[in-house]
């Protein structure tokens, strides 16, 4: 038995560097809200993305699983939005009740085959599942009106008051994302979140533990769904605008390389990650062209020598303090 | 009263029979080790038992409950719980969540439990936060409760899956080489550490190749060779077992 | 739906076939030697097709060194991906989800700097032989039809040749069969890693450049391509080259099928749908999966 002192001295500098990320997001945010003008369009999409790599952080992060295709629960409910709203008069919140609806149905679906495959075959088929919803939302034109897209989209609103002013959309947007990271954080100190830890270490200990690894994995599935969905449903209220391009692969990829810059398995990384990345093109305007192009070499760097990500500087502390505390 | 029932167990991999028409009772109470050389089918024999493999012929019966062929989930939910032969611990997690997560059976709650973190969930939080400190500190690991499990050492990680799998509260521990890869004053704690696990209630049935801890620990023997149960008795009936002593010497059963 | 087109449909659907077969066994050649997924697999188609008439019309360099030059260049980036992407996250022992992940990543950043350097505009190449399609019966048979049959064929048939004659390719087998154990018989089975994304990287270039003429190439043509050869490959039974390239043209068939009857809208999501059947059903293939 190794007998170890108790950890004492980096407990208060892991403290602090751990709120560090928070607190640099959080004040570019509240810049933003101040300064207003573009930088407020730029915050929202940021925290819309926040709202999307949240769920995806829940499946991928907690529960270990691989998506490359919540895309398609995203523009399964920001299309019955747009399309509720704009030709049948619906209100947005019981449209993107419908919304939800249909991408949970939808979720639960494709999830019971889908999460019995493992490896490379459960990431083609989420990706297909991806593709499939956005060849319909290229092809089925009668109701998405096809590449063209569907625009005059409400804003938000609740009882007849609609939330028209960027600073206004920002404020509230910031509550969601306030909302999903306290689910986020709750999930992850729960009987819940232990138990899709448990599976995204060793499905079978977590079996041998009475844990139903495909129950619990679809749980991550649809919960993680039920985000994308919210996520897709406030793109087209913020922006008034929907095409397939929105819901695109591109959208994976990019939630993917917050993720993984924000630290993926963390509370704060889908919030850290999504404004970070969504701030770089700003400051490197004149190299618009090589957005994607950076995104993609960002993200390989990343995986090679941080797949940890930048939230994770506390908990290298940890880990430091952790082998010294055995080795001693 | 029995707790275990194997009823001619028979598993087939093509055409090698690696557990092969074994019948065995386990009674509640006491700790009984299963020995053999390698590749007998010990480790088969337990996926057969925990429900991770159907066997390909005969019943396993639990508590009076058929359980062949049922998910190891299901079969943990009624008491039956085991380790593994390559430790699976969850190694991201510090080794106090590896037993948090262990007593998941005896806990409630799901999805929307965890969002409305009511007060009786939040009771419930820090009784299991109670459970797991008490179970470090059975196995002695309360020292290193906040550390990842994957940078445990070798030892501790054993004892860390045992304290997880006590968790659950079973009826009945299949331990698989618990020794492995320990040193021997390890060894000699571990047995008092199983002996208390039986004392306590837990019906104990242990995989083990080092002799000397299979003397001290198990109040009976079970012997396999070439999947076939050979002998059983207790530790000095087994130990003085022609068949026995032929199958660890690689004679022919015949030739002793 | 007007069902006399089906046959001149389903001959392009054989055509369009070979293409995917071809691409499904550079997905094998690379799984077999490593257990990686490598989804810049359509990159490499694009830049066949992108290489090959850059060399043609800015260089005037005639066809078939065109062609051999963007083989050779194409396979030179294969072995890039592996030496910068895939190989360091190898060395990490990255999850097979990292690397699926990097290696889309790479597919983007080829895709992207293919714009900034080329453009957007898509590009085509003239047919190989300049003819008017023979008339067979009712039948209009291209003379780019039967250039692709005949290259695909010679091509798989090289290959199989190649891993069955030369050292080499039949140290690439060991490899295919278990690692450890090549890797115990002294095989150097990280240079069969490179080996592996230059044939596939050839494959792939191959196949852009026989497709080329019959339709066009663009920066973004690669992601469908890789699918639709991932389709075939799984279809195939993932890990048998020859099962990718009969997959291959069963799907090219299947989706000339789902034109005449859905519409040419949907001919990808027949092609996507075959995929979650196959995966959902039977994810081992018509064949069986090799391991
Ligand atoms: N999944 C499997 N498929 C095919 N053969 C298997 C499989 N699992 C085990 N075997 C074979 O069954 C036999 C028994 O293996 P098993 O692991 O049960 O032995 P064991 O008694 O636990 O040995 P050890 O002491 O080495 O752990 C061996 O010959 C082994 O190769
Ligand atoms: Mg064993």
């Amino acid at each position: 038995m190794t007998k170890s002192p108790t950890i004492t001295f980096p407990d208060m500098t892991r403290r602090g560097l751990g709120a560090l990320p928070w607190i640099a997001a959080a004040g570019v945010l509240a810049y933003a809200f101040f300064v207003g003008g573009y930088l407020t369009t730029v915050m929202s999409f940021a925290l819309i993305y926040v709202v999307f790599v949240t769920g995806l952080n829940v499946f991928m992060g907690y529960a270990g699983q691989v998506s490359f295709g919540h895309n398609a629960f995203a523009a399964l409910s920001g299309y019955t939005s747009a399309y509720l709203t704009t030709s049948h008069g619906f209100a947005p919140l019981p449209a993107f009740g419908a919304g939800l609806a249909l991408a949970l149905s939808c979720a639960l679906i494709v999830g019971y085959p889908t999460l019995r495959l493992k490896g490379h075959y459960l990431a083609m088929a989420t990706l297909a599942i991806g593709l499939i919803v956005y060849e319909v939302a290229v092809e089925w034109t009668s109701v998405t009106q096809g590449y063209m897209g569907i625009s005059g989209i409400p804003p938000i609103g609740i009882a007849g008051y609609e939330i028209t002013s960027e600073r206004g959309q920002l404020a509230f947007l910031t509550v969601i994302v306030a909302l999903a990271t306290l689910v986020s954080w709750r999930i992850r100190e729960s009987r819940f979140g232990r138990a899709l830890s448990a599976v995204a270490g060793s499905e079978d200990a977590a079996r041998a533990l009475g844990i139903s690894a495909s129950r619990y994995k679809l749980s991550a599935f649809l919960a993680s769904a039920a985000f994308a969905a919210l996520a897709g449903s406030l793109f087209v209220h913020v922006v008034g605008f929907v095409s397939p391009e929105v819901y695109g692969l591109h959208m994976v990829v990019l939630a993917f390389t917050m993720l993984y810059v924000g630290g993926i398995g963390t509370i704060a990384g889908p919030f850290v990650g999504a404004v970070i990345i969504s701030l770089l093109p700003e400051m490197f305007r004149q190299f618009k062209d090589y957005q994607d192009l950076a995104y993609g070499a960002a993200l390989i760097l990343l995986l090679i020598y941080a797949p940890r990500g930048l939230s994770t500087i506390s908990s290298l502390f940890r880990r430091a303090a952790a082998k010294k505390a055995v080795v001693s | 009263m029995s707790l275990l029932e194997l009823q001619n167990v028979t598993q087939r991999f093509g055409g090698l029979v690696a557990v092969d028409d074994v019948s065995a009772t386990i009674a509640q109470g006491g700790v009984t080790a299963v020995i053999g050389p390698n590749g007998a089918g010990k480790t088969t024999l337990f996926n057969a038992i925990s429900g991770f493999r159907t066997p390909s012929a005969g019943r396993v019966v639990f508590g009076g409950v058929d359980i062949t062929g049922m998910a190891p989930e299901r079969i943990a939910a009624i008491g039956l719980v085991r380790t593994f032969q390559l430790v699976q611990l969850f190694g991201e997690l510090t080794a106090m969540e590896n037993v948090k997560v262990g007593c998941h059976l005896h806990t409630r709650g799901d999805l929307l439990a965890a969002i409305l973190r009511s007060p009786a969930t939040r009771r419930s939080e820090r009784q299991v936060e109670d459970d797991a400190r008490k179970l470090l500190d059975f196995v002695g690991l309360t020292d290193v409760a906040d550390v990842a499990a994957s940078s445990l050492p070798y030892g501790q990680q054993r004892l860390l899956e045992i304290a997880r799998a006590l968790a659950a509260q079973p009826k009945l521990l299949l331990l698989d080489e618990p020794a492995a890869g320990l040193n021997s004053g390890e060894t000699a704690r571990l047995s008092a550490t199983i002996r208390e696990i039986a004392a306590r209630g837990t019906t104990v049935l242990l995989i083990e190749h080092d002799m000397k801890l299979v003397m001290s620990t198990a109040d009976r023997v079970i012997v396999l060779d070439f999947g076939r149960k050979i002998a059983e008795g207790t530790p000095d009936e087994v130990r003085d077992n022609p068949a026995v002593i032929a199958a660890y010497l690689g004679m022919p059963e015949g030739a002793a | 739906m007007d069902l006399s087109y089906l046959p001149q449909i389903a001959l392009s659907g054989i055509g369009i076939g070979c293409i995917y077969g071809l691409i499904g066994i550079g997905f094998c050649v690379i799984y077999n030697a490593s257990g990686i997924v490598n989804f810049a697999q359509g990159a490499f188609v694009m830049l066949g097709g992108m290489i090959t008439h850059t060399m043609l019309h800015r260089y005037g360099v005639p066809m078939i060194a065109s062609a051999a030059i963007a083989i050779a260049a194409v396979s030179l980036a294969g072995i890039v991906i592996e030496r910068v992407v895939v190989r360091p996250l190898w060395n990490r022992n990255a999850t097979m989800f990292v690397m699926i992940l990097a290696t889309l990543a790479a597919q983007i950043v080829i895709e992207r700097s293919t714009l900034i350097v080329a453009g957007d505009q898509p590009r085509t190449l003239p047919a190989f032989t300049d003819l008017p399609p023979m008339m067979l019966g009712g039948l209009a048979v291209s003379y780019q039809f039967l250039w692709i049959v005949a290259a695909s064929l010679a091509t798989v048939a090289a290959l199989a040749l190649f891993f069955k004659t030369t050292l080499v390719g039949k140290a690439m087998r060991a490899c295919a069969i278990n690692r450890e154990a090549a890797a115990l018989q002294g095989i150097p089975v990280s240079r069969m890693l490179a080996l592996s994304f230059a044939l596939s990287a050839a494959l792939g270039a191959i196949a852009g450049i026989l497709i080329t003429p019959t339709q066009y190439t663009a920066f973004n043509v690669g992601v469908p391509f890789a699918i639709n050869g991932f389709i075939a490959a799984i279809v195939g039974g993932f890990g048998r080259p020859l099962g990718a390239f009969v997959g291959g043209i069963m799907l090219g068939l299947a989706q000339a099928i789902a034109i005449v009857v859905f519409g040419a809208g949907f001919k990808n999501v027949a092609a996507l749908s075959v995929l979650l059947l196959f995966l959902f059903v039977r994810p081992s293939g018509i064949f069986g999966s090799a391991k």
